[in-house]
This record gives structure tokens, sequence and C-alpha cells, in this order.
């Protein structure tokens, strides 16, 4: 694959990823009644499922960078997760805030672990 | 004193006209007929008639914020102006209220409505009285003469005077209009009216109508009864206003949130939450923005309309929710809106 190639495969699945992410986090978000960002959760922590999927079964060169970098990298989204911790904060939701932290941190390291342990990595 | 119109619009951010966005067409319109003072502000959280939920506490809910505008001027001056609005908008919801506009220096007098009134200060973000913010200050004199609420509403772009007057990013934005909604008795107002006028002198003061029905979970009214027939050819509908702290909760969610969660699940119309910088709304001090504290202690007001049948049922949801705290108001108004509301949950109405 050339370079060039590779680089629009990057920019393409990335693009497809953060449409992927914003629906997903926007329908989930929308049921949760605006309350608690369920979304980001969800979607991050599908992405560090796949990801740990994706080094369990050894993937690398190319591929690794399209399916990893490209598509898992645009689809899960630390800026979000901070945003939303913050606005946590702002509005005085305490429990909310250590919940999302918490959850988000030990939750998202399982999933690796459970992704790797699903392929048998 | 003189009889002045209140237009109120609600749209979306995406809402768009002619290609441009919707409510910079309508501020524009309104700085081109130099509308006495006008304000565009930004929702918090809300949703209209397509039912789809907004809320600025979600980054992807968050990019369709309510919208609002207001705007103030004579009768004839301002009916034009909606006659324009309502070609721009025909799908739009929007509402006119009757309003007196108080000369300034006005007294007491001025405010002899009987029950409940509101008041309406269109001033400048950065106008000072006794040296320190005018709205401080109002805020301040309101508590002090006992009237049952005041919220202060920052505006980003707007008419102050006839002027046009356009917050931008890194300008000093000095007379970017701003809103101080109070009600409450109205004989409190008419006592807090010669200082507060005296106080702002130049800032424009209107009088509106208003029942206050229910405070720090007190029902002091049910919403009144509906006047028979229609208002020059568009219909009454009832306007709940529900004034709290971003921070009131009912149990463990906060009360506005609740709010527009359970009007949404029972198929209101439209519900928007609009955030304060500064006020109150029962027995407490004024309370607001404090830049050196994470968490907000700033007032929100939530405005549901609705045909006055439905309101019935949403203003059950609203005592229900406000058993503890928050201030309720309602008004009946002819919104000259072309759509009528849904009945129930029906998301095949556009966004207004």
């Amino acid at each position: 694959m050339s370079a060039v190639l590779l680089w629009l495969g990057v920019t393409l699945i990335a693009g497809l990823a953060s449409v992927a992410r914003f629906l997903l986090d926007a329908a989930l978000s929308s049921r949760a009644g605006g309350r608690f960002p369920l979304g980001t959760l969800a979607v991050n922590l599908s992405g560090a499922l796949v990801l740990g999927l994706l080094v369990g079964v050894s993937l690398h060169g190319d591929a690794y960078l399209l399916a990893g970098t490209a598509a898992l990298g645009s689809y899960t989204t630390f800026s979000t997760w901070m945003f939303e911790s913050h606005r946590l904060a702002e509005d005085g939701e305490g429990w909310m805030l250590a919940m999302n932290v918490l959850a988000s941190l030990l939750l998202g390291v399982a999933a690796v672990a459970a992704g790797r342990a699903i392929a048998g990595g | 004193m003189r009889e002045a119109l209140k237009l109120t619009t609600y749209s979306g951010e995406r809402a768009r006209h002619g290609g441009r966005p919707l409510a910079d067409v309508l501020m524009d319109l309104y700085a081109r007929r130099q509308v006495r003072t006008s304000a565009l502000f930004r929702g918090l959280e809300g949703f209209g008639a397509a039912q789809r939920l907004r809320s600025a506490r979600v980054l992807s809910l968050s990019e369709d914020l309510p919208l609002v505008t207001v705007a103030v001027d004579l009768r004839e001056r301002l009916a034009r102006v909606i006659e324009e609005v309502a070609a721009i908008a025909p799908r739009g919801l929007f509402t006119v209220e009757r309003a007196r506009l108080l000369e300034p220096n006005g007294g007491a007098s001025e405010a002899d409505l009987g029950g409940g009134a509101k008041l309406t200060v269109h001033l400048g973000r950065h106008e000072r009285a006794h040296g320190r913010p005018a709205y401080l200050a109002a805020v301040e004199l309101l508590h002090r003469h006992g009237v049952a609420g005041a919220t202060v509403l920052l505006g980003v772009d707007g008419t102050l005077a006839g002027e046009r007057r356009r917050g931008r990013f890194l300008a000093s934005n000095a007379l970017v209009p701003m809103m101080l909604l109070s009600v409450g008795d109205a004989r409190a107002i008419a006592r807090a009216l010669p200082e507060l006028s005296a106080m702002l002198s130049g800032a424009q003061l209107t009088l509106e109508r208003v029942q206050v029905c229910k405070r720090d979970g007190l029902l002091l009214a049910e919403p009144s009864a509906t006047p028979a027939g229609a208002h020059g050819g568009s219909a009454w509908w009832r306007k709940l206003d529900v004034y709290a702290g971003e921070q009131t909760r009912d149990g463990g969610e906060p009360l506005y949130n609740a709010l527009v969660r359970r009007l949404r699940a029972e198929g209101a119309a439209g519900a928007t939450v609009l955030r304060g910088i500064w006020g109150y709304h029962g027995e407490h001090r004024p309370h607001g923005e404090h830049p050196w504290s994470v968490r907000r202690r700033v007032p929100v007001l939530v405005t549901v309309i609705d045909t006055p049948v439905n309101s019935q049922r949403w203003f059950e949801i609203v005592d229900s929710l406000t058993m503890h705290a928050g201030l309720v108001t309602s008004e009946l108004v002819p919104a000259l809106a072309a759509r009528e509301p849904p009945s129930s949950a029906d998301s095949r109405h556009p966004e207004p």
C-alpha cells in the first residue's frame, strides 16, 4: 500500500469513526436524559475493548495503524471525558464526577484486559 | 408610561433562514428597525416539538442549543417588526406579550397593576450604579423591598436604545444587553420602582401582568382560567416560568433537569432552560457566578409554552417538582405561532 493511499485511508476511517462516536454518544446521552455522560463512557469502554482485541490478535503494520490509531483513536475521546467531568464539578454532582472518572479508568483498563483475554492474547 | 409589546422567539442554533442562522437574521432585523431594546440568549437545555433533547451538559447534545430572542418597543413600532418576523419564520414559535414601558424616573403609581407583576430591566453588561455593577445593585434593591424573585440573564447580542450591541470575543462588550427579570407582588415592585429607576437612570424598564403561582413550595394560586375566544386571530397559550437555582434539587436531581425530563417524557410541546448569572427566587440571599469556585450557584429559568388545556398537566408536573423550592409564574400570552403544539409525543413536527 502506498503511503498516500494509507494516509487517505487514515483520513477516511478516522472520519467515519468519529461520526460513529457522535451518533452512538448522542443516542445514549439523549436516552439517559442528559444528566450523566453515559454516551462518552460507552464509547470509551467499547473502544478500549476493541483495542484490546486488536492487540490480542496481534494485528500489526498498516492494518493496526488503520484500525487502532485511525479508527479507535478518533472513535474514543479523552477531551470529552474531561469536559463532561468538569461540567459535573460545576453542577456540584460530586458522586457523578467520581463515578465518571473512576468508572472510565477502572472499567477502561478492565475492558482492554477483557479484549485481550477474548482474543487469547 | 406607554403601551409596549414584547416579542419573544424560541428556536435552535441550527435554525436557518436564507442560508444564515435565524437568530442572526432576527437580530439584524431588530437592529435595522432600531428596536428600542432586544437581546439574544443562549439556552442551557431544552427541547422543541420534535422532542429532541439538547443540553450543554453533554458535548454530543450541545451542538443545537435553544436560542431565545426578546424585542421590546412601542406597540405600533413592534407590531411592524412582528409582521416581518412572522414572514421570516412562519413555522417558528413566538409569543407577544403586552407590556408597559416606564418613563425614566417613573413613580410607584405606574405599578398599580394589582396582583402579580413582572418587571424587566434592560441594561448594558458593564453599567454601574453606586460604585458596583448595576445588576448587582438592582437585584439587592429588589430583594430588600421583598420582591419575590429576580434573575439576571446575560445576552450575547441585541440592541440598547435602538443601537446594535453585539458580544465579541476578546472585546470589552460593555454595552451588550443583559436582562433582569423580576416577579412578585405588584405592590412590592411599586415600592421598589422609584429608587430603582433613579438608580438606573437611562435603563429601559417594562412592566407586565403575571400570576405568581408558587414560591418556596407554597401554592399561592392555580393558573387562572383561560379567557374565551381568540386574541386578534391568534390563540391564547399559557407560558409557565419556573425560577430556581441551577443547584436546586428535587431528590438527587437538579430541578430544571428533572422538569425537562418529565415534560419531555409526557410529550410537552417544548421547554427552554436559560441560565442566569445572578439572582434569587425565594427566602435566601441573591447568589450567582463566583470567580473562585468551580461549582456554580447560578439561577436558572425554565419556560414551558403550550395550549392552556395541555398546560394544566404541565403545571401539575411543575407543582410536583417544586414542593420545597422554586418560584413559579403563569401568563396567558397570545402566541402568534403558525404551528399548533402537538397534543402528545409526536416526532413528526419540525423543531420550532
